[in-house]
């Protein structure tokens, strides 16, 4: 990265903006959007749209690990339909506690077997995942025969379940709390552990890391175990905030997890990147939409601004890298 | 599964067909539908058609379901023509891509009815009738249950809405938001309808969209949402923020828009039932193989719901 960065004259201003562009973004475009939408930067809103992002937050969490390590997890979205379902199901059935225990194992279950196929018996996670994104849409239906499912209405303001998405503490919104918390602790692991740097040299470079003695497939099936986790904490939180869940509450999830770890930096490539960044992509995401719905913008306009700053934020990010905004080799 | 009644169904078929007699006044009505157990409403819809062809004596019924899948669904027309049905009723995966296939249908000479969903209107001449819900009626009634409260609170003169659609590109949702655009200025001229967003029929990007009209517009008396799931929760929005008193209508009541509604947090929706949506397609097969007269659009009813009269409703299903 630094011999990258280099390339451009180590310490100064190109360098400084290739290594922190999109913190640099993130500022520009608040001020801009700021100064452009009425009530943008009003605590309420600021606020609302932290919380909103929260769930997708999380969720790219746990992806930005598994995106480290050189895979992809497009098993997401649907993943977290199942997990809200059944933690909302289970909740009136054996309780909340019993609930988010069930969900939280089954759910981790499902990232076991990602793990398996994609760790040890090294297969793509592309096509892993993306199957197991309709295998895991099926198991939803099939657990909830396509009802939706609903906490009863009459416990909906006294259940202790409802603090995860509507409670909150010292003022701060309680999915705030956790997606901050969550990334703190999963940032610390990524960046200062012996874990998080075999995370890093197995997306690096694979066959070194092997070399180096990191059990390549234990890496890669924790990755799918932590991204599974994460999507347990969001199906509480969505649950929670919700009151409910339809079958299809998570569908699209995992392009909007993807965009944002994208859009953060991280390499789909796997072994550069950081938790941090994916934090500010997520949030330039949501910040984009609630811009641009506070402007009153039709939805399609949402989705082609949207899609256009991820792209040129991949150009960006590439063009800083080798330096040069086209392609060196025609 | 859908295999085994199809074999079930051809086999008691052929075995009547045996008999002799009872044959004769048997018709053969093979369903395909859109994709059941992906929601509520078709898994319903799907029992409630089964139970009343087995309630039926005259009617034998094949059951499909295309799983959402448009190639699947032509191939189940195709083995229904094959398999020589009397009728076909077809719940559209996609309302211009059946129509090759419904077209060999008719060329078969059998009778197709459209249900739910209507097809494309090149496809009209060879169906015999669209059995469903009017869905520019249902928007044009949430307009005057909307207007009927403004009227009753006596802010017909200032109020201000929003409205929620369903899925853009959806005809449900384009008829709904079209009924109810329409009919506002007709019956409450002066009530101003702030913005349009979709909410995707999703309940949580509902509330998304509804935190972010409450951040933009300090006034907001009503809301407009496509169906209950995304009227809960723009209603669910509401309550985080502490604005109290909007008037909130939806459509396709759900149990819990009745149960928002018994609570009176919940203005008034439309009573939409898939069991009368079954009841209203085996019937019009039905009258279409006797020989009755059908209007080529059979609508069922579709009546308003509010907190006034919410009693002489059952609680859906759904």
């Amino acid at each position: 990265m630094a011999a990258l960065v280099g390339r451009l004259g180590n310490g100064d201003l190109k360098g400084l903006i290739a290594r922190n562009g999109i913190f640099i973004a993130f500022v520009v475009f608040m001020i801009a959007f700021g100064i452009g939408v009425d009530r943008f930067l009003t605590f309420q809103n600021l606020e609302n749209v932290v919380k909103t992002t929260a769930i997708i937050g999380v969720i790219a969490l746990g992806v930005t690990v598994v995106v480290l390590s050189g895979n992809l997890d497009l098993s997401v979205g649907s993943m977290l339909s199942f997990g809200t379902v059944m933690v909302v199901d289970l909740h009136d059935k054996i309780g909340p506690g019993a609930g988010i225990l069930v969900m939280m194992i089954a759910v981790l279950a499902l990232g076991a077997v990602n793990g398996l196929l994609i760790g040890f018996l090294r297969l793509n996670s592309l096509i892993v995942t993306l199957g197991m994104l309709s295998a895991i849409q099926g198991l939803t239906l099939i657990y909830s025969g396509g009802k939706n499912v609903d906490i009863d209405p009459s416990t909906q303001d006294t259940t202790w379940f409802r603090v995860f998405g509507r409670g909150e503490i010292a003022g701060v919104d309680m999915p705030i709390i956790i997606f901050f918390a969550l990334a703190v602790v999963i940032g610390m692991i990524v960046a200062y552990t012996p874990y998080g740097r075999r995370v890093y040299a197995v997306g690096g470079n694979p066959t070194a890391a092997v070399f180096s003695g990191i059990r390549r497939n234990r890496v890669v099936f924790s990755t799918y175990l932590v991204s599974a986790f994460c999507v347990g904490i969001a199906s509480i939180i969505l649950g929670s905030r919700v009151m409910g869940s339809q079958n299809t509450v998570g569908q699209g999830y995992e392009l909007l997890v993807l965009a944002g770890v994208i859009l953060g930096g991280t390499s789909l490539l796997g072994g550069s990147g950081s938790i941090l960044k994916t934090v500010i992509g997520v949030l330039i995401l949501g910040f984009i939409q609630n811009g641009l719905l506070l402007l009153g913008y039709p939805f399609f306009a949402q989705w082609i601004v949207t899609w256009v700053v991820i792209i040129l934020a991949v150009w960006l990010d590439v063009a800083a890298k080798r330096g040069r905004l086209l392609s060196p080799i025609a | 599964m859908k295999l085994r009644n199809a074999l079930a169904a051809t086999t008691a078929v052929a075995a009547l067909a045996f008999s002799g007699a009872a044959a004769a006044e048997t018709y053969r009505i093979g369903i395909t539908q859109n994709n059941v157990g992906v929601d509520s409403y078709q898994t319903t819809y799907e029992q409630a058609f089964i139970e009343s062809a087995e309630a039926d004596p005259d009617v034998e019924a094949v059951v499909l379901d295309a799983g959402g899948d448009v190639a699947r669904q032509i191939a189940q027309i195709q083995d229904l023509v094959q398999q020589q049905v009397d009728a076909i009723i077809i719940w559209p995966t996609q309302g211009k891509a059946v129509v090759p296939a419904v077209r060999a249908a008719h060329n078969a000479g059998i009778p197709v009815v459209i249900t739910n969903s209507n097809i494309a209107e090149e496809g009209f001449e060879f169906i015999k009738s669209f059995s469903g819900p009017d869905n520019i009626t249902q928007g044009s009634r949430a307009a005057e249950i909307m207007c009927d409260k403004f009227k009753e609170m006596g802010i017909e003169n200032e109020a201000q809405i929003v409205q929620i659609s369903g899925q853009p590109g959806y005809t449900t949702a384009i008829e709904r938001a079209k009924g109810f655009e329409d009919r506002l200025p007709e019956v409450c001229p002066e009530v101003t309808l702030l913005e349009t967003q979709p909410g995707d029929w999703n309940r949580e990007k509902s509330q998304r969209v509804m935190e972010t009209f409450l951040t933009k517009y300090d006034d907001i008396d009503g809301v407009y949402a496509g169906d209950d799931n995304m009227g809960v929760g723009a209603l669910n929005a509401a309550k985080a923020a502490g604005r109290e008193g909007i008037i909130f209508v939806g459509a396709t009541n759900f149990a819990v828009g009745y149960e928002a509604m018994g609570r009176g947090e919940y203005w008034g929706s439309i009573y939409q039932s898939p069991v009368d949506d079954a009841k209203n397609a085996l019937a019009t097969a039905k009258a279409i193989l006797t020989g009755e007269e059908v209007p080529f659009l059979n609508y069922f009813d579709t009546p308003k719901i509010t907190q006034d009269n919410m009693d002489e409703f059952t609680k859906p299903v759904f």
